[in-house]
């Protein structure tokens, strides 16, 4: 490569058109939107008119206040259960995905993707009809005498919400554990039995702790998408479901304050920031670990 | 992967049991749309079809579906036409900042949706757009383009170099190496990316739902509706969407391989 080179040949300039052009979308509708969103968080409401003084008010309420910081801390332990329920149901699914070969391993995988697109506001209200008062869910456990009346563990609280999450989010944990998994060398299962470790041991000490990867890298994910849904706990919450979503949602709604509304958008923004970095850093951590064995 | 007989079949039972919390809740709206429900009870020998009658005519319903519809081909074209573009100019080799862009292209569909609709909402407003269709579409848009993106990508990544090179050797200018080599072998990538993109696009509800103006998609009216309780039509319209939706994920499954539809969990 010449140094010397003129900086506008007919071929720089194309290049730098194409530049341009390749940045001008994301940069309009990722990058502005979500800078213009952060700047948000740092302005006011007075009545129902925006202030574009900067302060830090917005985010000095949220911890100042008594609501917010509980619900927020409330609804990451609510999002940290969903992620264990998942992990817990979808690793299996996800050992049997590893295992099957051919026809049924793809009719198998494709079962497990189509809820993914399957609509869902439809799940929730699925779910919903089974979990209410009168739902399917209690019908059933009357019908066969495990409870005398109606149970109200599951119906429009935050139980509800954890159960509704955890069958919307199971697919979601499934798929990077089959990854994971299916990264697997042969050999070392192979070199493993060689060495008189029963399928057991092998589990226990070669594959689940090669697979951590794609359980870290799943339960990133669900934790995330748990924590920025509001339409769930609205759906199926009821009066205590409160989660930090909702909140979030009603002041842009009913509340009315945007700046407030934006604020606590960046601190969820930070959180999700900070769970996809961890789930990142501990998965390439202990995927490291395991191409070194 | 090697497992027992006993273990196998140990994973079976689980995997069946998580089949049946996935698809058990759908059962029931379609069942309860096709017959009688009287006291919570289904009467098996009492088949109906009229909910789907009751259905038919919902202007409101009708209107959201052609709302629904028109977001989701706009959004597809939109996201084909730039996702294949953004893999071109990535993959090609020397484009600067590459990092920063694939990160920003892959940011909406990394954060949750309720911060990508809120952006484009304040921003929206902020620009003095109004809130329509036009705002929906460019949120979906936002939103399915890194799907498509990564699909396009892997498969470009895939083909070999050589063959391009091969087209250019035989004298073949940019465009007709795009033409005539690059675009067949991606044919089965862009069909499986469209739909894709559509089916997500059909059902996406959290960043519509703060982007939309008086016009409404079909989640967002079925969300409305369901609000004021169950009814009959509301069933028929979800057994109808559940069937729609299948034969897009038969049909996206028929273009792509499993293992570009996972590339973009990785």
């Amino acid at each position: 490569m010449k140094s010397a080179a003129p900086i506008l040949t007919p071929s720089r300039l194309r290049d730098l058109t194409m530049a341009t052009a390749a940045y001008i979308l994301p940069v309009v509708f990722v990058l502005l939107p979500l800078a213009t969103f952060f700047v948000y968080s740092f302005f006011s409401v007075q009545g129902v008119q925006l202030v574009r003084d900067p302060t830090l008010l917005n985010y000095r309420r949220f911890f100042a206040d008594e609501i917010y910081l509980p619900v927020f801390l409330k609804t990451c332990r609510l999002c940290l259960e969903v992620a264990g329920l998942t992990i817990l149901f979808g690793y299996p699914v996800a050992y049997l995905l590893a295992v099957l070969r051919g026809r049924k391993k793809y009719v198998l995988l494709l079962l497990l993707l189509v809820p993914l697109l399957m609509s869902y506001i439809i799940k929730i209200y699925a779910i919903r009809s089974i979990l209410g008062g009168t739902g399917f869910l209690n019908r059933f456990l009357l019908w066969t005498g495990v409870i005398d009346e109606p149970s109200m563990l599951f119906v429009y609280n935050l139980n509800a919400v954890l159960l509704t999450l955890s069958v919307l989010l199971l697919p979601f944990a499934i798929l990077p554990i089959f990854l994971s998994l299916e990264r697997i060398p042969r050999r070392l299962l192979e070199a493993s039995s060689d060495l008189g470790g029963s399928g057991w041991q092998t589990f226990r000490m070669v594959t689940l702790p090669l697979s951590l990867p794609g359980v870290i890298a799943a339960a990133s994910f669900v934790f995330v998408l748990a924590l920025g849904d509001f339409l769930t706990p609205q759906m199926v919450g009821g009066q205590s479901g409160f989660t930090f979503g909702r909140i979030i949602y009603s002041q842009f709604g009913a509340a009315f304050n945007w700046p407030f509304g934006a604020a606590l958008s960046a601190i969820l923004a930070v959180v999700v920031m900070l769970a996809i970095v961890i789930g990142a850093r501990f998965g390439n951590r202990a995927a490291a670990r395991g191409s070194s064995l | 992967m090697i497992a027992s007989r006993g273990a196998m079949v140990l994973l079976a039972c689980l995997t069946g049991f998580v089949f049946l919390l996935l698809y058990g809740p759908l059962l029931l709206p379609i069942v309860s749309s096709l017959f009688t429900v009287k006291q919570g009870l289904v009467q098996w020998d009492q088949p109906t079809l009229q909910a789907y009658g009751t259905l038919a005519a919902n202007e409101g319903i009708l209107e959201a579906l052609r709302n629904t519809f028109m977001v989701g081909i706009s959004a597809v074209i939109l996201s084909l036409v730039l996702g294949t573009a953004l893999a071109f100019y990535v993959n090609s080799g020397e484009s600067p900042g590459r990092q920063f862009l694939q990160f920003l292209i892959f940011l909406p569909f990394l954060l949750p949706p309720i911060i990508i609709g809120l952006s484009l909402l304040i921003f929206f407003r902020e620009i003095a757009f109004p809130r329509s269709l036009v705002t929906i579409i460019i949120g979906h848009t936002v939103f399915v383009l890194a799907l498509v993106y990564r699909i396009v990508l892997v498969r470009l990544q895939a083909l070999s170099r050589s063959l391009v090179e091969a087209s250019f050797d035989l004298g073949a200018s940019g465009w007709q190496t795009f033409r005539l080599v690059l675009l067949p072998n991606l044919t089965g990538a862009l069909a499986g990316a469209a739909v894709l993109a559509f089916a997500l696009s059909f059902d996406e509800t959290l960043i519509t739902i703060l982007v939309t103006g008086t016009q409404n998609t079909l989640p967002i009216r079925l969300w409305a509706m369901m609000r004021l309780g169950f009814t009959p039509d509301i069933n028929a319209l979800v057994t109808l969407i559940l069937a729609f939706t299948t034969a897009l994920c038969l049909l996206a499954a028929r273009y792509l391989t499993p293992r570009e539809l996972l590339a973009e969990e990785s």
